[in-house]
């Protein structure tokens, strides 16, 4: 085998092993589809957040008014509505997020948007499930489970600074992205 | 080598390196997995909170450890996130990597001891940091060690005679009315 030939077969081979890369790449779950899954469990959550908000709104009325944790019910009903909404905002980012990775231009602007998905999706998580700690909170008051009043008060301090976290490396994950483009 | 060698050559190296495309350590990348694991601690304190509905005590301690252990790798993967960037800007591609990697590796423990997988050394490691920061009632060096109100620090006796002098003379330039009775007493 002269050296033309063997640069050739060498080129042959490189171009078969690009090829059956690609074919296993294809079998493998596309960056929309992994995304989509990710805004379906988001989705599931922000309803259950929804069914939880009708639920409370049920118990709160059974709480009496002179009750003396009434301040506490208003407080993490005061807390439930600002993570509803950044729960509902963060679950549209997420879904208009992906909406583009299809079109993106190339495959690093893809995966940028199908990580803005993911991101935004989590958001969307966090913020609906301390809508459900603070309707469990209602729940224990309403039905006077007191005993648990101390845990869950102590769960919803942490969702909350949790849920601040993601919110905060959601903001990261965007300024790092930005500069990426800007440079 | 003759053109067309040349041109071959330099075609598969376009090729290969169009197939095997190397990226560096992707920072937000990193942020994500780290926005993940916050998620993560945000479910186990809604699980927490079932539970404490429930009133079943043994699942409140249960994900009490789940939650811990969450904690723990939070803890972990922000050292990471942190030696990533600083092996970022020092342009330490292995050692970003090897962060990147650490990070990865906490938030696959985070998203295990949420679904009940804790590992041992993991728990006795929380278990024995909780221990440690326990009230046991003070003692020295312990935690809530109360202070000594009879304790007399070293070598201070010449500070304190000179501060009962002083109230010693307030004492002394006080009116006195009959007996001996001043308008300030030491009480």
């Amino acid at each position: 085998m002269n050296r033309n030939s063997f640069l050739a077969a060498l080129t042959v081979a490189v171009m078969g092993t690009g090829l059956m890369i690609d074919s296993a790449r294809a079998q493998e779950p596309t960056l929309a589809s992994v995304a989509q899954a990710t805004i379906d469990a988001a989705e599931l959550e922000v309803n259950n957040a929804r069914a939880a908000i009708e639920k409370g709104k049920e118990l709160i009325a059974t709480i009496p008014e002179d009750s003396p944790l009434m301040p506490d019910v208003a407080q993490v009903v005061q807390a439930a509505s600002e993570n509803w909404k950044i729960a509902v905002d963060s679950l549209q980012g997420a879904i208009d997020s992906a909406s583009k990775i299809d079109g993106a231009s190339n495959d690093s602007i893809a995966a940028d948007y199908a990580l803005l998905s993911k991101v935004n999706a989590g958001v969307a998580v966090s913020g609906a499930k301390v809508v459900q700690i603070a309707i469990a909170y209602v729940e224990a008051i309403a039905t006077e489970k007191t005993e648990s009043l101390d845990v869950i008060r102590v769960a919803m301090q942490d969702a909350l600074a949790g849920s601040s976290q993601v919110r905060f490396n959601y903001d990261r994950v965007k300024t790092l992205i930005a500069q990426k483009y800007s440079k | 080598m003759n053109r067309l060698s040349k041109l071959i050559l330099g075609t598969t190296i376009v090729v290969s390196m169009a197939a095997v495309s190397s990226h560096g350590v992707d920072q937000a990348m990193a942020a994500a997995d780290l926005a993940e694991i916050s998620a993560i601690s945000v479910q186990a304190m809604a699980n927490l909170s079932e539970a404490a509905l429930s009133g079943d005590v043994e699942a409140i301690a249960e994900m009490n450890k789940r939650a811990d252990a969450i904690d723990a790798a939070i803890a972990a993967a922000q050292e990471s996130f942190a030696a990533l960037e600083q092996a970022s800007a020092a342009g330490d591609e292995a050692a970003a990597q090897k962060a990147a990697d650490d990070l990865k590796d906490s938030l696959q423990k985070a998203q295990d001891a949420l679904n009940g997988v804790i590992p041992e050394d993991l728990a006795d490691a929380v278990e024995a940091w909780k221990n440690s920061t326990k009230n046991t009632g003070g003692g020295f060096g312990q935690p809530y060690d109360p202070p000594n109100m009879f304790d007399v620090p070293w070598n201070t006796g010449g500070a304190r005679n000179f501060y009962q002098d002083q109230w010693g003379n307030l004492f002394a330039s006080g009116r006195t009315y009959g007996g001996g009775e001043s308008d300030g007493t030491p009480e």
